[in-house]
């Protein structure tokens, strides 16, 4: 009993897993003990302070700026991208072509919502389409606040597109889980093997699968994909309850189990959310209940109020607006770093986390960034982007990479989807891997 | 104060019509260069709507793609010359009109309904009422966004996503765990048929919404079977047969046809639920087509409690006021008191419970723009700094408001103050856009790229936010909208961020008079809402038009926009009455459509 107890105050203080016996196991096996290969991207909406973001030097001399301070302990495990953008988010409107596109590389379709597309897939989705079949979860949608109420008419665009980062077809938005508590839920049942009555909720799901399938002859196009839509994630719900049979599932067990108890408390403000949302990725790259991961720290134009640093009065999105105010501009830049300390948090778990002779980070690339650069002007050149991890040794960091003006990060993260395993020839306008990433 | 001239102040309403000819040399001027035959920059070619008069009603959907680029200056692009925002105006309206008066002239046809699911809200509604139990089983599903009119029940934006299926099956789960331990829920659900088969006939039908179809019972029933060969107790099987239910397309998906479909458009509209037994009753007997039984069912639905559940999620997101206390939060060191959990959910509630009380009572709809009457708790009176009346209480209930109170109408609503304005302090560019955006249905276009911005102050005297603001409209690019916007923020400067009454701010008398671009002037919310009323047609039209929207879940066509003009006029000659908007809509036919082709086929 006593020994219980310690573990499980261990194990709040230690971000939820359990280590030690499971570690040993996978010791015996050098393959499984090197750790997977996971792939993180975190984004910031109303873009940075432009003039605090940058480095200071290229290649590996370099300074860090003030605003990616935090990053300081981490910096050979970085790499700063500098002039990479996203040709498709030009024009349209100040926010929502330049978040909806961030993963997509692609420009949106303006609409209230009858037409909605992105016109592509997000990178997160299509790494999670080709190697998702390994893990419990394909991939991990997190976010701090819901999908946005209403549709913007003064630019025309409904607010799906503010609210979405990861996309798994053009006209799909992955929905997003916003309480910490239950996305620790979700990940805790996922990685039980055989968990719930596995044959009765078969037999459940061939039966409305079924219900669908006659349903499908007797509709119109567009009414056939929403059922389409719904035969799929039922039958992908069904995969994963008879995961032990599934392909490439079978020897398919948590990297390190997780305790039940372990679950988050209620989260008394918005820091505190953003700091459990981190636990949250954390917790299911250690356990490898998957290893693709997005997490929203807020939609675009959020409104977010950053109060509880101290000398920043109100809104995010009003401060980014910042018209060249000095008073302005410093509390735009606290906000900025603040994300990026959130960032650094996160990074710093995963280094703790022991894998094979490295750690989680080594084994990971963890992207942050913006589809924005100057918040006041919605400045779409030369996106803030940093990411971090060696993904087990394809990625060569500790650099600030200058890329010449208006690169892809189409290339970006065509290096990316190489290092993750999931290599394309393409990725939406990408004229090859961006130099200097893969080591 | 006189009668206000609205012309600069709104866009489409009084405009003299330009002809034809006007609109053909605007896009002949700006737009052909690169949307030619030739070039078609992005696949649009214009030429088309420069040929026959009738190309309204033949190139309906060139037309609008055009009006809807020229409105909000989205085109041509940056660095291209660009008309005149006057010019702006006057082609979007005069083509807008023209485009609405081709598309009705040949009757209307509205578009088949697009499948759809229920939303959040409209399963946890649905799943209390099909179970009796008084738990949220959708809490834990994820939101949902909002596409056509602005509602979060459009079916095209109502996607599925991998963690649905999921927390479909968790919410089943859920509920049916607390339904078969509650005596009133077994009651409804569980035991007025002993045998499963008994059970599954009487529950399938009312969670699909219509009756059974031959063999969809047995379908349902084989798994009950085939769960109590596995050893599983009789409720456990028949729960397990249920939950099957409640994933079942039929169940998540709206695919009712017939009378069976107006019954539930009838209660997804008015209760946010599925249909109650007199509704399915009358469905059964079709009698769901006839006006006079329309107008008995809309007034029982529009009195029933479940009404509620219409008017918070209309409410809050036509006047945005949903975000409040979430996204939008006002600084809590500044205004601690909306920080008082039963003030801030008097707040919340004020513009809900006020809408509810509007179309149970049936009161004129000319009450959102001032009246004399408002939803307060005594906790909210003291706030607004009123004198409470003997006898409220906790309870938020209608009261008539003393003349002076400075109340009455959304403008004095504390949830309409506070969401249009910054954390830390009023914007009366904010408050003036909601009311253009909110009220009136005519949002200024956004601001053009490359904004300037607001000048700096280099004199000794730092200079008031209404001297910058007026520094800022002197400049050509801003006051074409600002002009509009501003002047109406500025009437609302009595108002604090959460909505509290200030003669003083900042040791200064609140200036709250407002110049419009015609030169007249007023002073204060109750001139700005005499001004307001003035302009009740284009209220009641766009209010009329997002009722509409949410009542059809989807977007307006042009062809819808005929039929908001009928309903718009019976309203209107029927002075203004809320259940007459109701049941215009009800009666229209885009609402009473039924299409063409049966949406599912039967077997």
């Amino acid at each position: 009993m006593t020994r219980n107890l310690s573990r499980r105050t261990l194990l709040r203080g230690s971000g939820c897993a359990l280590a030690l016996p499971w570690l040993e196991a996978m010791a015996a096996d050098p393959a499984r003990a090197k750790g997977p290969v996971r792939m993180a991207a975190l984004y910031m909406p109303n873009g940075v302070h432009p003039e605090m973001w940058t480095p200071e030097g290229q290649g590996r001399e370099f300074t860090l700026s003030p605003t990616l301070a935090p990053l300081a302990p981490l910096k050979d495990r970085l790499l700063v991208l500098t002039n990479l953008w996203n040709a498709g988010s030009v024009g349209g409107d100040g926010h929502y072509v330049k978040i909806s596109g961030w993963l997509t590389c692609t420009t949106i379709t303006k609409t209230l919502g009858v037409d909605i597309s992105v016109n592509g897939v997000s990178m997160d989705q299509l790494a999670a389409r080709k190697a998702g079949a390994q893990t419990p979860l394909p991939s991990l949608e997190l976010a701090t606040s819901p999908v946005s109420t209403g549709v913007d008419r003064n630019v025309g665009y409904t607010r799906v597109y503010g609210s979405h980062i990861a996309w798994s077809g053009p006209t799909t938005p992955l929905a997003k889980e916003i309480d910490p508590g239950l996305a620790f839920e979700r990940l805790f049942r996922a990685g039980r093997p055989g968990a719930a009555s596995g044959k009765g909720d078969k037999a459940l799901l061939d039966l409305v699968l079924e219900d669908a399938r006659q349903l499908k002859s007797g509709l119109g196009v567009a009414d056939r994909l929403r059922i389409d839509e719904y035969l799929s994630v039922v039958r992908s719900l069904e995969e994963r309850l008879e995961r032990a049979g599934a392909k490439g599932m079978a020897s398919w067990k948590p990297r390190v189990p997780v305790d039940p108890a372990a679950k988050p408390a209620e989260h008394k403000d918005y820091a505190e959310l953003v700091r459990l949302m981190m636990d949250m990725i954390a917790l299911a790259f250690q356990t490898d209940t998957t290893r693709v991961a997005t997490f929203m720290f807020g939609n675009e134009v959020s409104n977010q109020n950053f109060g509880f640093l101290d000398g920043v009065k109100g809104g995010f999105h009003d401060i980014s607006h910042h018209e060249k105010q000095a008073e302005k501009l410093k509390q735009y830049q606290m906000i900025n770093q603040w994300h990026v300390a959130q960032y650094a948090y996160l990074l710093t778990k995963l280094a703790a986390m022991k894998e094979g002779e490295g750690n989680v980070l080594d084994n990971s690339m963890v992207l942050l960034g913006s589809g924005i650069r100057d918040g006041n002007r919605h400045d779409p050149h030369n996106m803030p982007l940093v990411l971090a991890g060696r993904a087990g040794g394809r990625i060569d960091s500790g650099k600030h990479l200058v890329y010449g003006p208006d690169s892809p990060a189409a290339n970006l993260y065509v290096s990316m989807l190489d290092a993750f395993g999931t290599p394309v020839e393409r990725f939406a306008d990408s004229t090859g891997p961006a130099a200097g990433v893969l080591a | 104060m006189r009668a206000m001239g609205w012309v600069l102040l709104l866009p489409a309403a009084a405009h003299a019509q330009p002809d034809l000819a006007n609109a053909h040399t605007l896009i002949k001027q700006y737009c052909l260069r690169c949307h030619n035959p030739k070039a078609a920059t992005g696949g649009v070619n214009l030429q088309p709507l420069l040929g026959a008069a009738d190309s309204f009603a033949t190139r309906a959907g060139l037309w609008n793609q055009a009006v809807s680029r020229v409105r909000d200056a989205s085109m041509p692009p940056k660095g291209q010359p660009g008309p005149t925002p006057e010019a702006r105006d006057s082609f979007t309206s005069f083509a807008a009109a023209r485009i609405k008066a081709a598309a009705c002239a040949d009757g209307i046809q509205p578009p088949n309904p697009r499948l759809r699911r229920l939303n959040r809200n409209e399963y946890a509604a649905t799943v209390r009422d099909l179970l009796n139990i008084h738990i949220n089983a959708g809490h834990a599903l994820p939101a949902d966004g909002a596409g056509g009119e602005g509602f979060d029940n459009a079916a095209e934006t109502l996607f599925l996503s991998p963690i649905h299926a999921e927390k479909y099956m968790d919410a089943a789960k859920l509920a049916l765990d607390y339904a078969r331990r509650d005596p009133r829920s077994r009651a409804v659900f569980l035991e007025p048929k002993g045998d499963a088969r008994g059970i599954l006939e009487g529950f399938l039908p009312r969670a699909f919404r219509r009756p059974a179809r031959p063999g969809e019972v047995d379908r349902y029933l084989a798994l009950f079977e085939a769960e109590r060969k596995r050893g599983g107790t009789f409720d456990d099987a028949v729960l397990h047969a249920i939950q099957a239910v409640l994933m079942s397309p039929h169940f998540l998906f709206r695919l009712e046809t017939g009378q069976y479909a107006i019954a539930s458009r009838l209660s997804y509209f008015l209760w946010g639920s599925m249909p109650d037994k007199q509704l399915f009753s009358m469905a059964e007997q079709e009698m769901l087509r006839d006006p006079a039984t329309l107008k008995c069912e809309i007034a029982r639905m529009v009195t029933d409690v479940k009404a509620t559940e219409f008017a918070e999620r209309f409410v809050e997101q036509w006047l945005g006021t949903r975000d409040l206390g979430r996204e939008v939060k006002p600084d809590p060191k500044l205004f601690a008191p909306f920080y008082d959990a039963e003030i801030q959910s008097g707040i919340k509630y004020e513009p809900i419970i006020f809408f509810q009380e509007v179309i149970a009572q049936n009161k004129p709809l000319l009450d959102f723009i001032d009246s004399k009457w408002t939803v307060m708790s005594n906790r909210l009176q003291r706030f607004y700094g009123l004198k409470p009346t003997p006898g409220i209480r906790q309870q938020p209930v209608p009261v008539d408001l003393p003349p002076d109170s400075h109340r009455g109408g959304l403008l004095g609503m504390a949830a309409v103050l506070a969401v249009s304005s910054h954390a830390n302090r009023t914007s009366p560019v904010l408050r003036g856009k909601w009311v253009l955006e909110s009220m009136l249905g005519t949002p200024p276009p956004p601001p053009p790229p490359n904004v300037p911005e607001l000048p700096e102050s280099h004199d000794a005297a730092p200079k008031s936010l209404r001297e910058r603001l007026e520094a800022h409209r002197a400049n050509p690019a801003c006051s074409g909208c600002h002009n509009r916007m501003d002047p109406i923020g500025f009437g609302l400067e009595n108002f604090d961020v959460i909505g509290r009454w200030r003669a003083e701010d900042a040791g200064k008398p609140v200036d709250a008079r407002g110049q419009l671009p015609d030169g007249s002037t007023f002073d204060g919310p109750e001139q700005l809402k005499a001004v307001l009323m003035e302009k009740k047609e284009l209220f009641v039209r766009y209010l009329a038009s997002k009722l509409f929207g949410y009542a059809l879940a989807r977007g307006l066509t042009a062809e819808d926009q005929c039929a908001v003009d009928k309903i718009v006029a019976a309203v209107q000659a029927d002075g203004f009455r809320a259940q007459t908007l109701v049941r215009e809509i009800v009666l229209s036919e885009p609402f009473l459509y039924e299409p063409k082709t049966p949406v599912v086929k039967r077997p």
